[in-house]
């Protein structure tokens, strides 16, 4: 009894704290440009499926996708060549120069067979930018759309990517080579080394955000246009580019939670959606503004999701998404007695 | 020479509805200048549309020389337009000094040393800023708020600085405290726009001044001439028919 009880806990925290990295790119895209993202997921299959293929010795689909991605960026720029063709010249080289390296890199890393660890930093240094181009693509053009319609672009871009990922991957699920196979007894329990691996993974990875946010100017930065944009804006900070960085450290969270989860699950084009909903669940307890309140909702997310897998493993997704209806009520007490 | 500002014929309307009807003015390097008028009369939207807020109809404005057309106001802040918004528009969450340190954002590269010595100017003028460095904003009384927007414009070394309202809810006391260090900006070299409420307080510190109404300029002249202006006084400096009878 206590042994099961003891394992549940360990399985729970694991997925909460992937579902955390979720949450946490949530609240940051959110916060920022007040874009409710539901195609956060996506990154995680994208880093997913970047990984497996890095690891298998294949050229990521992911390469492809940002070189397109680039190439499109500057296509969309080509107004400005009339205007200010020195700019526009810069511009185009860099973003060039940022297709050559990525490719370089990844060439790189597939000849010298990079352990796992390194693998997974190149699939982040593909699967970030993505974010960017996509907040280019579809935030940068109309900053001041309502939340709804970000809402419905972010499904466009959701189905959009989902269908890039089954033409570039196909259906089939790709195994993933886990940090570190095996694992450790503590006491009665199994803990995989990969479960430990996630919970460092992921703390590290809040921990370096956090530091970032407080003790930068830039980190500074991007929480006053989270917190007042017009503010910022008087104070000369870029939002448009405070966008485009929540939208990248979104993007490596995110996919970094996929490389993270698929190990365990296997990688496959519709994983991200699920993931992301369920981040999303635990987001909604902090408002999608809050972080410590996030984090505890995706805690609870993921203790509920492996008890019920446990218990009643059928309805499993039903009971975590059932979920909302409480932290909803919750929210709205909460919210009264504010305004009260 | 050039005139720092130079706004020609300035039409700024809220969809049909005019609410600065060709608006021509110029600034000066070192002037002071103010608008006054009642609310609704197109102050803030001055401010707003000189900030590239607010977009403008038809009409020029011109600063040192460079035509600003439709740049975004995180430009005009590096091109050395900074404002004081009339709501503050702070971050409630950061600190005090955070909001300093973000006044000068765009100075970032030019090293703590520089920086450091600008907070401690601001802290000089503003000593009420240095007790509640590590407080967040949100925490703050209104007085102090209007303090931080203050030094956190003048963080970004403003070429023009433009003062919406800053009288606007303050105690008299520390409305008092915050023009004494306007005068002092003056006395530095600061060139600015003061848009107020309360006449009195802006030709204390302003050179010339503008009366608005509903969108247009109808009185203007040097600060001390418009003091005496008798629509003015009967309008604006409390010395109209309210008084007349008693």
């Amino acid at each position: 009894m206590i042994d099961t009880a003891l394992f549940l806990l360990v399985d729970g925290l694991t997925n909460g704290l992937i579902y955390a990295l979720l949450a946490l790119s949530l609240v940051l895209v959110f916060t920022v440009t007040r874009v409710v993202n539901i195609a956060q997921g996506e990154y995680v299959m994208l880093g997913a499926l970047t990984l497996a293929d890095l690891l298998q010795g294949r050229m990521p689909g992911t390469l492809y996708l940002l070189i397109g991605g680039l190439a499109l960026c500057i296509l969309l720029d080509a107004g400005r060549w009339r205007r200010d063709w020195r700019g526009a010249l810069l511009f185009a080289t860099g973003l060039i120069a940022v297709a050559i390296a990525a490719a370089l890199i990844t060439r790189m890393a597939l000849s010298l067979h990079f352990p796992v660890i390194a693998m997974m930093a190149v699939a982040l240094l593909l699967v970030a930018p993505l974010g960017v181009l996509i907040y280019r693509f579809t935030v940068h053009p109309i900053p001041d759309a309502s939340t709804i319609v970000f809402v419905i672009i972010s499904v466009g871009v959701s189905m959009a990517v989902q269908g890039l990922g089954l033409l570039i991957w196909g259906a089939s699920p790709y195994p993933v080579e886990p940090i570190a196979a095996g694992g450790l007894m503590a006491g009665p329990v199994f803990i995989p080394y990969q479960a430990i691996a996630i919970m460092v993974v992921a703390l590290l990875s809040m921990g370096g955000l956090y530091l970032f946010s407080e003790h930068t100017l830039i980190g500074k930065a991007l929480q006053a246009s989270a917190m007042n944009r017009l503010g910022a804006q008087f104070c000369g900070i870029p939002v448009n580019l405070a966008g485009g960085l929540a939208f990248l450290l979104a993007a490596a969270f995110s996919a970094l939670s996929g490389m993270l989860l698929a190990p365990l699950i296997t990688a496959n084009y519709e994983m991200g959606f699920m993931v992301g909903l369920k981040g999303f669940v635990g987001a909604a307890m902090g408002g999608l503004a809050d972080y410590p309140l996030s984090l505890a909702g995706v805690m609870i997310v993921g203790g509920l999701e492996s008890t019920s897998a446990y218990l009643a493993s059928a309805y499993r997704d039903v009971l975590v998404f059932s979920l909302l209806i409480p932290i909803l009520l919750w929210r709205n007490a909460r919210q009264r007695v504010e305004t009260r | 020479m050039t005139k720092l500002l130079e706004v020609s014929a300035l039409t700024v309307g809220y969809g049909e509805a005019v609410a600065l009807d060709a608006i021509s003015f110029d600034v000066a390097r070192g002037e002071f200048i103010t608008f006054i008028g009642p609310n609704g009369a197109g102050k803030t939207t001055l401010l707003n549309s000189l900030m590239g807020v607010l977009r403008q109809k038809s009409g020029t404005v011109s600063f040192k020389g460079e035509d600003l057309g439709t740049l975004k106001p995180e430009t005009r802040v590096a091109r050395g337009i900074v404002i004081v918004p009339e709501r503050r528009e702070l971050f409630p969450q950061l600190s005090v000094e955070d909001h300093l340190r973000l006044g000068a954002f765009l100075r970032r590269r030019e090293g703590r040393a520089i920086l450091d010595a600008g907070l401690e100017r601001i802290y000089a003028l503003l000593p009420k800023l240095k007790e509640r460095r590590r407080q967040l904003a949100g925490t703050l009384s209104g007085g102090e708020q209007q303090m931080v927007a203050v030094g956190r414009a003048l963080m970004a070394e403003p070429q023009l600085l433009m003062l919406d309202e800053p009288s606007t809810g303050l105690a008299p006391r520390i409305t008092e405290e915050i023009f004494e260090a306007i005068a002092r900006l003056k006395a530095d070299g600061m060139t600015a726009i003061i848009v107020e409420q309360n006449a009195h307080l802006a030709f204390s510190v302003a050179d010339r001044g503008f009366v608005l109404e509903v969108g247009n300029v109808v009185a203007s002249g040097a600060a001390d001439e418009l003091r005496q202006d008798p629509r003015v006084l009967a309008a604006y400096l409390g010395a109209g028919d309210r008084y007349r009878d008693a």
